[in-house]
């Protein structure tokens, strides 16, 4: 999914960029290359992680918020729409920059997050329904939020370009190894986040308030904590993390359509079982070394590349099905 | 499509449907169906394509040939099911459901790579042992029929017990003596042969076979079949799989909406009728007012 080298100089210096010699440079652009996607795959964990750790289900409209979130980026910054879709060729009359507009498309998303968690997700909590019910119909979310993306703006994939960020050098070199900006972005505003996200839960009341929920949600009700807007809010935050990262990779790679988001979600699962359900440091953990595993894999089985999120799925839930730094999987009598 | 090809395509939904109900029986939930759907589609397109003594004399490809590739296909099939399910069927709820994905789509990436695979490309020509679409109407029918036999057997044999007895509470039904590991697997086993016979059908019916068959899409959508349809009695996955199979055609008339309204039936369907459209007691209401002159 992710190119291995996207270099926008002349062709020599892109050979000697996209094909460094053997040896210590190498090793650090895969470090680089895999720190930077494993960071994006953090952020998205995260958003899966915080509704199953108060719901115990897993929302499979996750991947679709994400596609939202990089179409709204793309909108955002002024991006005009394709040819195809209902909204051809329409543009939004602002063209923000791509700090606000990123952060913007996170709060679309969260929108987009409560409207799921309303109609997907709550008429079965209040009927105590068995977690399959959950996954049906947030999938059923999902297909409609996908197609109905596609049917606004049509199947092309479209990508923010890099002038965007045009203040920016492209990227620093460093040894030989090339430092893209945007790498350096994606790990930035993923290490804030997820440093935000921490303080948040650990440090304040509505954080507590929140793993109490996630905790026992009976014992937490008792205790005046009103667990459907805790609940709310968990879908909220995990629609703003999928949509900043879908606009992230949208400046990093591209949005490859539609369906793009539903692949993501697919290896964010991944992801979500290696660090463990539920657990918070589990879901970056996990991000950070599904990306290096990505970035391991030679440039000759580069089509082997898809498959890594899920044999590393498959064996870990067959040794640890709690994950690393997940809690051991109870089994209730 | 014409008429015929949609009833074949919807007896391949009603199939795929049961081989998806077949572990929910025993409160399994695998989403690995379009796996083994796979694995038997390849059964029969490399049969069938590099093994010309298959392809008799010319006037079409044999009937015959087409049932040694049932006949191989099964036993792979439950082989495969054999040594991954004693290992996956450990896992429960959603453990279980997320390694089958992931099986199926180790399966996707390697057959996307693999050279005998065709790769990204697939393999074309498979040969077809009907002339039109009728033949395969009727061979998918029958194994449609062969199979809802066989699923409302079990439901009064001492497998089919056993299993409604794990889905119920699987700690009571082993402490009554039920081998429940060895049930789920069993289950499971029958299932990866269903998926795989349909498998077998559907290559020949489609003419080519490639990676995209089977894929989480697949998954979901067998999955929807039989939360649509229910699972609690054989019944309602056949009319899940026939009805969702169907519902894109009927659609048509609306366009571009239809992908959309799909997923409407999918989000809504598990809020108003959590438990499918079909329950043993609607069931037994109705034949008790067909009953009544």
């Amino acid at each position: 999914m992710w190119p291995r080298c996207r270099c926008s100089q002349t062709a020599a210096a892109a050979v000697s960029c996209c094909f460094p010699e053997p040896g210590v440079v190498h090793l650090l652009q895969i470090l680089i290359n895999g720190l930077a996607s494993g960071a994006v795959y953090a952020l998205f964990a995260l958003g899966y992680t915080l509704v199953f750790s108060v719901l115990g289900v897993i929302n499979f409209a996750h991947g679709a918020i994400f596609t939202i979130g990089g179409y709204l980026t793309y909108l955002l910054i002024g991006g005009a729409v394709g040819a195809n879709g209902l909204l051809a060729s329409w543009q939004l009359p602002v063209s923000l920059p791509f700090w606000l507009a990123l952060a913007l498309a996170g709060a679309g998303s969260a929108l987009v997050g409560l409207g799921v968690e309303a109609v997907a997700f709550r008429p079965l909590r209040q009927r105590n329904a068995e977690p399959l019910l959950y996954l049906i119909s947030s999938l059923g979310a999902g297909v409609v939020l996908v197609n109905l993306v596609q049917l606004l703006m049509g199947a092309e994939s479209y990508s923010i370009p890099a002038s965007t960020l045009a203040a920016l050098p492209s990227a620093l070199a460093q040894g030989g190894a090339q430092i893209r900006t945007v790498q350096v972005l994606l790990l930035l505003v993923a290490t804030l986040l997820v440093a935000l996200l921490t303080l948040w839960l650990e440090g304040s009341r509505g954080g507590k308030a929140l793993q109490a929920v996630a905790e026992d949600p009976v014992t937490a009700r008792l205790l005046g904590i009103d667990s459907g807007a805790m609940i709310r809010l968990a879908f909220a935050l995990s629609g703003f993390l999928a949509g900043v990262a879908g606009g992230l990779v949208g400046l990093s790679v591209s949005i490859a359509g539609p369906y793009f988001g539903i692949g993501y979600g697919l290896k964010g699962l991944g992801v979500l079982v290696l660090g463990g359900l539920g657990s918070v440091p589990g879901a970056v953990l996990g991000g950070l070394i599904m990306g290096l595993a990505e970035a391991l894999v030679p440039a000759e089985l580069s089509g082997y590349k898809d498959g890594v999120a899920f044999a590393i799925l498959f064996l870990v839930l067959l040794l640890r099905p709690q994950g690393l730094l997940g809690k051991p999987v109870a089994s209730r009598v | 499509m014409s008429d015929l090809s949609l009833l074949v395509q919807m007896g391949f939904g009603a199939l795929l449907a049961l081989s998806v109900y077949l572990p929910l029986r025993c409160g399994q939930l695998s989403l690995a169906t379009p796996g083994f759907y796979v694995i038997g589609g390849y059964v029969a397109a490399l049969l069938s394509t590099r093994w010309p003594a298959l392809s008799g004399d010319g006037a079409g490809y044999p009937l015959t040939s087409l049932a040694l590739e049932l006949v191989v296909a099964a036993p792979v099939a439950a082989a495969v099911a054999l040594v991954l399910g004693r290992p996956v069927l450990q896992l429960r709820g959603i453990y279980l459901a997320i390694a089958t994905i992931a099986l199926v789509e180790i399966l996707r990436v390697l057959n996307l790579n693999l050279a005998w695979s065709g790769g990204a490309v697939g393999i074309f020509g498979i040969p077809q042992p009907f002339a039109g679409p009728g033949g395969y109407a009727l061979a998918t029918w029958v194994l449609l029929a062969l199979v809802c036999w066989l699923c409302a057997r079990l439901e009064a044999m001492r497998l089919g017990r056993a299993m409604a007895a794990i889905r119920d509470d699987e700690l009571a039904a082993r402490c009554m003596g039920i081998p429940s590991a060895d049930v789920k697997l069993t289950a499971f086993v029958i299932s990866a042969v269903i998926a795989a016979l349909t498998g077998v059908l559907a290559a020949h019916f489609l003419n080519t076979w490639n990676a995209r068959q089977g894929g989480f899409d697949a998954s979901i959508t067998t999955l929807a079949f039989v939360v649509f349809g229910g699972s609690r009695i054989w019944l309602g996955p056949v009319l899940g799989g026939l009805v969702i199979t169907a519902l894109p055609e009927l659609l048509r008339p609306v366009g571009d909406l239809r992908l959309i309204l799909f997923g409407l039936v999918i989000l809504l369907g598990p809020i108003l009728f959590p438990q499918g459209l079909i329950t043993p007691e609607r069931l037994a209401r109705l034949q008790q007012t067909l009953r009544r002159p």
